[in-house]
């Protein structure tokens, strides 16, 4: 089910900026642009596809991050999504067995939000694309498809990229990819509306894979024309 | 906190049995492979570990695993203790519960990292003027790795004493980290039981070493995934023994499925039953079983034997193998003395292993006859 708030939309405005001005956090654009506050929280342990996590995590101490600020914007070519989140201490990279990086992804419903569960990544018949970003991924983000829980695999192409930045406790991410990409992935066209979710991972509070924080619903996102 | 039954939507429990349903299908198998592995044998060589580090683990960050290893015992093993480390499963009612128990994950340095030698120094300089000097790759000298407590055992002396324990995956029947894969990246292979990770569908979120008990599972910093010992499934593919079998100097591993009821390992762990699994209470139920090894008779003050006492202390021995280990140094002592007295052992014949490929069972063949397409052409 989609979140109807007006107040809990994403519009990507159309800009006329080049993907280089774009792919820049210090743009103007996404100083000028108002963000979407986004709640986020643990997901539920009875849903985790792990007897293993289940059983000895808790879901008081899963879902170190409250609240991403979300920022979206097309220029008819690529769109671009801005996300900002507070981490104290960066995790860049496994540097250790015990070491997990932080990440952040938003999710888009290739089908009908409204029979796509959020909380499973979808289901066999509706299927979820995530785009995936981790220090460690080098600015060549994962695109990734789910038909529910435990089947998110990653797509051999992938047309995203991203440029990032850890800086007094805030990461600021840029993630962007073509509207219309080769790969299995949802297309995006401008004059259109769908529906978006958000991850984000505390890597320093041992978050990986289901393990995270997550938007408990679909964030209506609408393509300005 | 765990998850309160009774707070589930029918949704949650409806996918709750789907993912059960998921996990039971992985964890079965038509027929489980198993090795018996002869502790009073096992003269710590290490040559199994360098067959099975020649075939599989020197290459793509896989440089400071190892699959294989031998252990001293007591020890702190490899990764360093890894018997705190938590994992398995708390096993109740007789078996039809098992509670994940939260595990702890090693760091790289616990395993033993994949140490750089100076060899181009030593090379270059005159002879004595410098020598070979390990470091692990942040430049650190090394403090820990596979068997670095070779030979220190326990015990006071005049009893000191040590036994080598080889250690591999133990390709569970109940694997804790197939349940614990939230990608369903492990499982076991239905014609044989080797618990193996799907390279394609692991993501490396390590929740697998943390729940194996064992920590026999590594994590590859390159590929970003998880990796183990594979019972050396292709050679059991082609009928062809364990690498680490094959290559053992002192005939210490035996394989052969676990149901084959004409087979030596189902003779050494169900009927003569002096084949046990290591620390069987993690609940996992491994399929690597050992013969416990025979202690030496203690010594008092003045140097004299007193055939009475051991020295492998019985309470360390329960520790590693559980109670059952009385009764199978008991059996084997009693079949040790007939032989002594000059009568016939069935299991002290198979023990001995006279015939090597015996050993093997169905795996018997010899990998230099194989028939095999050359790779080009």
């Amino acid at each position: 089910m989609s979140n109807n708030d007006q107040s809990q939309q994403i519009t990507a405005s159309k800009l006329s900026a080049s993907r280089k001005e774009l792919l820049d956090l210090g743009a103007a654009a996404w100083t000028r642009l108002k963000s979407l506050r986004v709640e986020t929280t643990a997901t539920p342990l009875a849903n985790q596809p792990s007897p293993y996590i289940k059983a000895t995590f808790d879901e008081k101490v899963i879902g170190a991050v409250k609240e991403l600020q979300v920022k979206a914007v097309h220029n008819g070519q690529d769109i671009f999504f801005y996300f900002e989140w507070g981490s104290e201490n960066p995790n860049y990279t496994i540097g250790d067995v015990g070491t997990f990086p932080d990440g952040v992804a938003l999710l888009l419903p290739f089908k009908g939000p409204d029979q796509t569960p959020i909380k499973e990544m979808g289901s066999k018949d509706f299927a979820t694309n995530s785009w995936y970003w981790r220090p460690d991924f080098e600015e060549k983000p994962k695109n990734q498809i789910a038909h529910g829980l435990s089947t998110s695999l990653y797509t051999q192409e992938t047309s995203l990229v991203s440029v990032s930045k850890w800086e007094k406790g805030t990461w600021r991410v840029v993630l962007a990819r073509p509207l219309t990409v080769k790969e299995e992935a949802v297309n995006l066209t401008p004059g259109t509306e769908t529906a978006i979710g958000f991850a984000v991972w505390e890597g320093g509070n041992g978050e990986r894979g289901g393990v995270k924080a997550f938007s408990k619903e679909w964030r209506k996102l609408m393509l300005e024309a | 906190m765990p998850v309160d039954q009774k707070q589930l939507t029918d949704r949650e429990k409806e996918l709750a049995n789907e993912l059960q349903a998921v996990k039971d299908r992985l964890r079965t198998c038509k027929k489980q492979v198993a090795m018996v592995m002869d502790l009073n044998k096992c003269i710590g060589c290490q040559l199994c570990s360098m067959a099975c580090k020649t075939l599989w683990t020197q290459i793509e960050g896989r440089e400071y695993m190892w699959w294989n290893k031998v252990n001293t015992q007591p020890g702190k093993g490899s990764p360093k203790d890894w018997e705190r480390m938590g994992g398995g499963y708390k096993v109740l009612f007789g078996g039809k519960v098992r509670d994940p128990v939260r595990g702890q994950l090693p760091t790289r340095t616990d395993f033993g990292d994949n140490w750089k030698f100076n060899f181009e120094e030593v090379f270059a300089s005159k002879a004595g003027g410098k020598h070979l000097v390990a470091s692990n790759p942040d430049g650190s000298a090394p403090n820990w790795a596979m068997n670095w407590d070779e030979d220190q055992g326990g015990g006071k002396y005049p009893n000191a004493f040590y036994f080598y324990l080889p250690r591999i995956c133990n390709h569970c029947s109940y694997p804790a980290c197939v349940d614990a894969c939230p990608r369903n990246a492990l499982y076991k292979r239905d014609s044989d039981g080797a618990v193996v990770v799907d390279q394609e569908r692991c993501k490396g979120y390590r929740f697998c070493l943390e729940a194996c008990p064992y920590k026999v599972i590594y994590f590859n910093f390159i590929k970003k995934t998880s990796m183990k010992c594979i019972f050396c499934y292709p050679r059991l593919e082609e009928k062809v023994a364990n690498a680490c079998a094959r290559q053992c100097t002192g005939r210490v591993r035996f394989v052969g499925f676990l149901d084959d009821k004409a087979g030596i390992i189902h003779k050494l762990v169900n009927v003569w039953k002096v084949a046990l699994p290591l620390h069987p209470e993690y609940g996992t139920e491994p399929n690597v079983y050992y013969v416990p090894p025979l202690s030496p008779p203690a010594l008092d003050e003045q140097g004299r034997i007193d055939p009475q006492k051991e020295r492998i202390p019985m309470a360390y021995l329960r520790f590693l193998f559980g109670p059952e280990v009385e009764g199978a140094l008991r059996t084997l002592k009693q079949e040790l003395e007939k032989v002594r007295k000059g009568g016939k052992s069935e299991l002290m014949e198979i023990l001995i292993a006279r015939e090597w490929k015996a050993m093997f069972g169905p795996f018997a063949a010899d990998p230099a006859q194989l028939q095999r397409a050359p790779s080009k052409g």
